[in-house]
């Protein structure tokens, strides 16, 4: 029997993250999860929408909510950012019927939709190893990831609630499926810290410090290439790498994929964008 | 329980339960501290059996004194050994010909203070002084505290309450009742024990071998490490309990701040959690890796580390001092009551002031943000919430709320903060904390109107979501950072970077046909020039009109 989740691929997958969207299908179709799109599902706000007005977010995403429920459909996403901004705007609504109650009076008036909270949502990696197991990530992966990787798993899904049986402060799932993919996973505290990015904008010197910080670590751990489970803090750690390491004097130079691009190379997908990336490996970094 | 013993302890609960057994705490208080330590030991104070009534020195008769028979001092200094703004009238009267002689008081003297100054604690011990002169009684020594007052002044009040307690409703210190009393505060004399009590088990559990990684510093040599030891301990024992031990059994130089088990100053990472060691059990936080148990204590982030586990919290407070967090109240209508005319507040209204600011460690939460170690001026989550609450307190006077909030919205404030989710993702404070951040966030955007580049990225945001349903990273670019900030891109690399998708693989070289258009917009990972809209796009705008027509 397939797995089936209604599917939202996270805030930059439509736009500058491309590959995210390209690889997760193909992964999806590796792993046997049937993916319903929600073609009419907003952002989930990245936190940002909720500093002007946290209801209006949480109304936002109570839609996308409905939608999933009317098909009867728990929510994945391969983007930690808006797996743990809906989580959050989840509960807070499972938790405050009245809250519910005045949400939903405005999804009647503006949509003609109702949510009655039994939708979940889960991030990939969770899914990956409480649903699917990793035996069958073992079986599935053709191509052995033989590096040391540094697994990214960002804050936002490291909270209670948000990150399945794993633990919130010292997580290991990462390091599991890194480990069932043939990879040599990388313990380093970085792992959980945030990279700033909903501060890229407006705070851009401590963003490129903090983000300085976390690559730097995974480099003086040992690590050739970071993974990241986040679709916002890999573009940062991506795109602003070279200002980072600019900016603080540290070395930051190091291969950055999302967690949905080293399953897919795994399993024997995208080859040719694998081999690029192993040219990447073997000539970036110091 | 023995006879003997229940006999002992039905004379300590008479004694304790007879005739008047008032205690009267006087503060002195230029930040709100000895305010805070004077309402602490009223209310530790009911264990032993005495009823403390907190009293600000401001406007107080000091001639009432001389019928009591306990009362505590609390009275920080200010300045080069200036009595705070709230003592100095009462402070003048106790020096002169008016003041009442206050023999059969017996008084004790909590004094707070500063070492960095020259004049230590000398608020405090112009009161002990004064107390002394006028024929007043010391019942326990004065204690000097430094900034870090927290747990001395607990540990002083474990001395200083029995003892006050044992002083009679006629005023005479019973001194072999102090013993006594102390037992029975603590529950160590079985006092559950009575016909229809029961007595509290201990909980113990077996050993377990646990690996415990220690993070070391040595200041004299700039060095830093770790230090491992595979230890059996109790999985129930606390993990200072199992600092201590290593200290005390295997290495003495090891440095960590002890204390009571809530004392906030004691915060440190276990397993990357912050917590106060006291508190946190060992077999609850114990991490398992490849079979071994470990325990890896780190000391907590954002503040200087002075050795192993010591972590300098001044800076902390300095920035605290810097937000001016005492009260400025407002003035405001009182009502009657027999105790004379007193301020009230709405239930709602004080719980919630009370759950804005309701954490235990200060250094905890501070250390909560992930900026923090890369902001150098930003206060903190600590700081701020303790600043929004006063901001919300209907007691504070208007002009004050006007300071506060350009406090919050300075560059410093709210705004320094990249990320709010790992402050919400802790769990050694209520999420009341952490939406306090949130909703200081908020209004300090709206104070700005939206304007800035946080509240042009906010604006923003939420005006490309509502015009096509997805965010529109050009638009952020372009309006935020306006044409200086994108030339900045281009020239650090960061556009380029975006265009190759460089160490990301894969993807189109052209997202769009927009890219050939209105390049740089949508060629390899510029995000595009203009999004979809997503299906049913009228419900989006519909929401965003019936919840918030600014955008």
């Amino acid at each position: 029997m397939p797995l089936k989740y209604a599917y939202h691929p996270g805030n930059a997958a439509h736009s500058g993250s491309p590959e995210v969207s390209d690889t997760m299908e193909a992964v999806a179709r590796n792993l046997g999860l049937e993916l319903t799109y929600l073609d009419g599902a907003t952002s989930c706000g990245a936190g940002i929408i909720k500093q002007a007005n946290h209801r209006l977010q949480i109304a936002l995403n109570a839609r996308t909510f409905a939608m999933a429920e009317a098909h009867g459909l728990n929510i994945i996403t391969p983007c930690a950012a808006t797996a743990g901004n809906l989580k959050q705007d989840l509960e807070k609504l499972r938790s405050d019927p009245i809250l519910l109650k005045e949400i939903n009076d405005v999804l009647a008036k503006t949509c003609g939709m109702h949510f009655s909270g039994e939708t979940d949502v889960h991030h990939l990696l969770h899914v990956i190893v409480e649903e699917i197991g990793l035996d069958k990530i073992e079986k599935l992966a053709v191509n052995k990831f033989d590096f040391r990787v540094a697994g990214y798993y960002s804050p936002y899904i490291q909270m209670e609630g948000v990150c399945g049986d794993d633990s919130v402060n010292d997580p290991n799932y990462f390091e599991q499926l890194i480990d069932a993919l043939g990879g040599v996973p990388i313990n380093w505290e970085g792992r959980v810290l945030s990279v700033g990015a909903p501060g890229i904008f407006s705070e851009e010197p401590t963003v490129l410090r903090q983000s300085a910080a976390v690559i730097s670590e995974a480099k003086e751990e040992g690590a050739e290439i970071i993974v990241s489970a986040c679709n916002l803090s890999h573009s940062i750690m991506d795109i602003y790498q070279g200002k980072a390491s600019r900016a603080t004097g540290i070395s930051t130079n190091m291969p950055v994929i999302h967690l949905t691009e080293l399953l897919s190379f795994a399993f024997g997908n995208h080859n040719t964008r694998f081999a690029q990336l192993r040219t990447r490996i073997a000539v970036i970094g110091d | 329980m023995s006879e003997e013993s229940v006999s002992a302890t039905e004379g300590i609960e008479e004694f304790l339960s007879s005739g008047d057994r008032s205690l009267e705490l006087l503060f002195g208080s230029q930040s709100g501290n000895a305010e805070g330590l004077a309402a602490k030991f009223a209310k530790t104070a009911k264990s032993y059996g005495l009823e403390g009534t907190v009293h600000d020195m401001d406007g107080f008769d000091f001639n009432s004194l001389s019928s009591k028979k306990r009362v505590i001092i609390v009275c920080s200094t200010w300045g080069e050994g200036e009595q705070p703004d709230n003592a100095e009238e009462l402070w003048k009267f106790a020096n002169s010909d008016a003041a009442s002689r206050l023999e059969g008081v017996h008084f004790a003297v909590c004094a707070l203070g500063d070492t960095s100054y020259e004049l230590f604690c000398e608020s405090g011990k112009e009161w002990d002084s004064i107390f002394e002169k006028l024929g007043a009684t010391r019942i326990v020594e004065r204690i000097d505290c430094d900034v870090d007052y927290d747990s001395p002044a607990s540990e002083w009040a474990l001395k200083a309450l029995p003892a006050l307690a044992a002083v009679d409703s006629s005023g005479n210190f019973m001194e072999e009742m102090v013993d006594g009393i102390t037992d029975y505060a603590s529950g160590s004399s079985a006092v559950a024990g009575g016909e229809d009590g029961f007595v509290v088990p201990t909980i113990e559990t077996e050993a377990i071998q646990v690996e415990l990684s220690v993070f070391r510093f040595d200041p004299s040599t700039n060095s830093t490490g770790r230090d491992s030891w595979a230890c059996s301990l109790p999985g129930h024992i606390s993990i200072l309990s199992a600092l201590r031990a290593i200290k005390e059994g295997h290495d003495g130089s090891l440095s960590f701040r002890d204390g009571n088990d809530d004392d906030p100053s004691t915060a440190v990472s276990v397993n990357g959690k912050l917590v106060l060691p006291g508190r946190v059990r060992v077999d609850s936080i114990v991490s398992s890796r490849d079979e071994s148990l470990i325990l890896r204590i780190d000391p907590i982030p954002g503040s200087d580390v002075i050795r192993d586990l010591i972590v300098d919290h001044w800076a902390l407070e300095r920035k605290r001092e810097s937000t001016r967090p005492w009260m400025v109240a407002a003035t405001r209508e009182g009502i009657q009551t027999p105790q004379g005319v007193i301020g009230s507040m709405e239930q709602s209204t004080a719980l919630r002031i009370h759950s804005l600011a309701n954490f235990d460690s200060a250094p905890l939460l501070h250390s909560s943000s992930d900026a923090v170690p890369y902001a150098n001026g930003f206060l903190g989550p600590a700081v701020l919430a303790s600043a929004w609450a006063r901001r919300n307190d209907p007691r504070t006077a208007p002009e004050r709320v006007a300071e506060i909030d350009s406090i919050i919205g300075s560059e410093n404030g709210i705004r320094a903060e990249t990320d709010l989710s790992p402050i919400f993702r802790r769990d050694g404070y209520p999420k009341s904390v952490s939406e306090g951040l949130l909703e200081a966030r908020t209004k300090a955007i709206e104070n700005d109107a939206f304007n800035g580049k946080l509240g042009k990225h906010v604006w923003w945001y939420c005006w490309t979501v509502k015009s096509s349903g997805k965010v529109n990273d050009t638009v952020l670019y372009r309006q935020v950072l306006g044409p200086i900030g994108l030339l900045g891109n281009l020239f650090s690399g960061v556009t380029a970077r975006m265009m190759l998708g460089f160490t990301r693989t894969g993807g189109n070289v052209l997202n769009s046909l927009l890219g050939m258009v209105v390049p740089p917009a949508g060629v390899g990972k510029m995000p595009r020039q203009f999004n979809s809209s997503v299906s049913n796009h009228h419900e989006v705008v519909a929401i965003f009109n019936e919840m918030d027509g600014r955008f």
